[in-house]
């Protein structure tokens, strides 16, 4: 029976060649916005891995110059002191400029018994940085006062660099190499992996070293927990404190929810765009389709009469028509996998070959679910088709 | 003959309306989808203000240093802008500014987030703000140190209220108290380069920016050319000067920056290797011929499909001996109506989807609008469309033979 289909397929290749071309572009188009869309939401029921209600991230630039290390410590220390001192402040951390929810990077290379690892993000912070952000630590410890300066530096990593690394095996007590390979640094703890750039975006790879003296000259965040409710009369008290105490600066105090909502919407807007964009070309190919299928039978009354004459049934009819469509589909289907699963193969966009495939596959279901809605309906009407008026026209 | 033409296609039009529907529907729509582009595009790299002397300026916005442990991208100095480009002899004028930072400000027990900027004088003398009030610092305010301040439409509304006139009166940022001294028209942060609530002196920033010899910083520069005549020469001064000056380090043995128009200033990646404008056109084009391929092909398929309908049609007028040309030059016009007359409701559609997003407000500040170029762009792509998805049926049909053709029926 399929033989006899791909021979009628085959008679009319010219007019079947154009549909099916036009299903290969629908489903490379929906291929581009499920992947997207999967990507999202694979990352979007992932935890965020800390609690960013509550949290501030103050800015300050430019604040202490000396050349004194112990002044300088002291400096920060009576910062420290000044802040905490406050009954809506519930604990505070001193950390590098790349805080959840901007758009700062420190990126480099890392390497494990020669084996490199690209784009790992580097963010320095100090002891009390776990208890402000509420993050959870998985194996070994966060840095303490016992973490001096040693001949390989202590670091915490979080899980997705101990999955690449490690896999299932432990990864306190190992040892990483920094880009050049020249340091070796000691990993005493791994810690769940925080979605810094938003709901939709990927964890990616951290790794946390702790601040030094050297650090602080060049630091310029500082991340506060406060109590729920604390109002805005406090946050201008919180903000005052900081401007008279640095004097030199520029002090800016953000909420982690605010920069959380606008980092979401520069996701979020692009995805709507898309889909309404990949919404309108599907209901378009849809009624292309529908169109050309119905005509394509009123085309054909004299041989679907002539079916039924000789005993078809009405179900027989549609179901051909049916098959026919699906068949095409099949095909233009084939060449567009094809072409889809050359992005897992080549890894093209650095996505794992899972969201590629549930995207393929998606994109394979919405398609045949197109194509057999648009081909019912002229299918039943070609099944009302009665022998005796259709052939009478002849 | 072509009223003729007009009479037909419409007859055909209302024949089959679901197919006249399909045909309207996809032109509609993706004419919608390329106007909002267009209109987005025109407004975000094609709207002039404040810099209408776009023709015969240059933008400085990067300085890459690269050598054998790395390399590293960022805006300039005022260093470098004031003391290499402030040298150059070509541009008479040389605006600096730094990007926009942010701050708080904390009025009646609310916060407000502000934005500041720093500026010199040729900045404002190059820069064409509207001002509502008041007027820019000058060049003694600026040596004076004097804390004077520029603000937005918007800083003033959200600061002070709704009141007439607010020069003189003094803000406070980032615990400082300034004076007003001009308020302007807003800019949307689109045009991050010139976007800012306040706009104050260099010389006023807590940093001392003339401190320092480090090549990069916050700033970028603007440099304005006599006429428009002289800005090639402006660019050769500027390659030139960067050929000469010596490296920052020894860390580094090369260094990129370029003199270059707004929009590939816009557009400019800080690496010198991959180029801003190359990223941005390859993303629009492969959108456009995304948005623009599909409904094309289902427009030749729904042609192909209302032409064969008319086999008889056509097979009595080749008997009656029309050419070809004839035929294919019917079909094309009667195409090429139906595409105008789906890009006329296009054109509504898309007046409609425009209000609608300036009515969501997504980019504060930023109002799109159809304007005439939007309006030409859109009638080209319809004419474009009509040919396209007119050409191959046409053809296909002109091939038909005559004794088929009339047998059909």
């Amino acid at each position: 029976m399929f033989k006899h289909l791909f021979k009628l397929i085959w008679n009319k290749k010219k007019q079947n060649f154009l549909l099916m071309s036009e299903m290969l572009f629908s489903f490379l188009v929906l291929f581009a916005v499920f992947t997207l869309l999967v990507y999202y939401y694979d990352n979007y029921k992932k935890p965020m891995g800390f609690e960013y209600q509550n949290v501030w991230v103050i800015s300050y630039n430019n604040a202490y110059q000396t050349k004194s290390t112990d002044s300088l410590n002291t400096y920060y220390e009576i910062l420290r002191q000044n802040i905490k001192a406050m009954p809506e402040v519930r604990e505070l951390s001193f950390c590098s400029f790349n805080t959840p929810f901007t758009n700062n990077m420190s990126q480099g290379r890392i390497s494990y018994h020669k084996k490199p690892l690209d784009h790992v993000n580097f963010y320095t912070a100090d002891e009390s940085f776990p208890a402000t952000m509420n993050m959870q630590i998985l194996e070994g410890r966060w840095f303490n006062k016992t973490d001096v300066a040693t001949k390989n530096k202590p670091i915490v990593i979080n899980s997705d660099i101990k999955e690449q690394l490690f896999g299932k095996g432990a990864a306190v007590g190992q040892l990483i190499s920094n880009y050049d390979e020249k340091e070796k640094m000691r990993v005493i703890g791994v810690v769940q992996s925080i979605k810094m750039k938003g709901d939709y975006a990927a964890t990616g790879y951290g790794l946390y070293q702790k601040t030094d003296t050297g650090s602080l000259r060049w630091m310029g965040k500082i991340m506060v927990q406060v109590v729920p409710g604390a109002s805005a009369a406090f946050e201008g008290h919180l903000y005052k404190t900081l401007a008279n105490y640095m004097k030199n600066s520029n002090v800016e105090i953000e909420h982690l929810t605010n920069k959380r909502t606008s980092i979401n919407y520069f996701t979020l807007v692009p995805m709507i765009v898309l889909s309404i964009v990949g919404g309108f070309l599907a209901i378009n190919v849809a009624l292309g389709l529908f169109g050309v299928l119905w005509y394509n039978i009123n085309q054909r009354r004299g041989e679907i009469g002539l079916r039924r004459a000789v005993g078809a049934s009405g179900g027989a009819v549609s179901s051909q028509l049916i098959y026919e469509s699906m068949i095409l589909a099949t095909l233009s289907l084939i060449v567009g996998s094809f072409f889809a699963v050359q992005f897992p193969l080549l890894n093209v966009f650095d996505l794992s070959a899972g969201i590629y495939i549930s995207a393929m596959l998606l994109a394979i279901t919405f398609i045949y679910a197109l194509v057999f809605l648009c081909s019912l309906y002229p299918g039943r009407q070609a099944a009302a088709i009665y022998p005796a008026v259709a052939l009478h026209e002849e | 003959m072509l009223k003729n033409y007009f009479k037909i296609a419409i007859a055909v039009l209302r024949r089959r309306k679901f197919f006249t529907f399909i045909s309207l529907f996809g032109i509609s729509f993706t004419l919608t989808i390329l106007l909002v582009l267009t209109a987005f595009l025109d407004k975000v790299v094609g709207d002039s203000y404040p810099d209408r002397k776009r023709d015969r300026s240059l933008y400085v916005t990067h300085l890459q240093e690269s050598g054998k442990d790395g390399q590293s991208s960022s805006t300039l100095s005022y260093y470098f802008l004031n003391h290499f480009v402030g040298s150059l002899k070509t541009p008479v004028k040389l605006g600096i500014s730094s990007g926009y930072e942010g701050t708080n400000t904390y009025v009646n027990n609310k916060k407000l987030a502000v934005n500041y900027k720093y500026t010199n004088a040729d900045y404002w003398e190059i820069m064409e703000y509207d001002f509502t009030e008041g007027k820019a610092f000058s060049k003694q305010q600026i040596d004076n140190a004097d804390k004077v301040a520029v603000i937005s439409e918007d800083m003033k509304r959200d600061y002070f209220g709704d009141i007439p006139s607010v020069v003189g009166k003094y803000i406070e940022a980032d615990n400082v108290k300034y004076r007003v001294i001009g308020v302007v028209k807003n800019v949307p942060i689109t045009s991050y380069n010139l976007y800012s609530d306040i706009y104050l002196p260099y010389t006023v920033s807590k940093t001392d920016f003339t401190k320092g010899k480090g090549y990069l910083g916050d700033f970028t520069g603007v440099m304005l050319a006599k006429s428009t005549d002289d800005v090639p020469r402006m660019r050769d001064e500027y390659d030139a000067m960067m050929r000469r000056i010596p490296m920052e380090s020894k860390q580094f043995n090369k260094m990129y920056s370029h003199a270059q128009s707004y929009i590939r200033s816009y557009v400019e990646t800080g690496n010198e290797s991959s180029s801003g404008v190359t990223i941005v056109f390859t993303a629009i084009v492969i959108f456009v011929l995304l948005v623009t391929v599909l409904p094309t092909l289902n427009l030749v398929n729904i042609n192909i499909t209302r032409i064969m309908e008319r086999s008889s049609e056509i097979g009595v007028r080749k008997a009656f001996g029309a050419s070809s040309g004839t035929l294919v030059y019917q079909f094309l016009v009667e195409n090429i109506i139906l595409t105008f007359l789906g890009g006329l409701i296009g054109v509504v559609l898309s007046f409609i989807a425009i209000q609608v997003l300036n009515s969501f407000r997504l980019i504060p500040n930023l109002v799109l609008s159809i304007n005439f170029t939007v309006l030409g762009i859109g009638l080209l792509v319809c004419f474009f469309f009509g040919l396209l998805s007119g050409v191959y049926p046409a053809w296909r049909m002109s091939k038909l033979n005559v004794v088929t053709a009339l047998k059909a029926q």
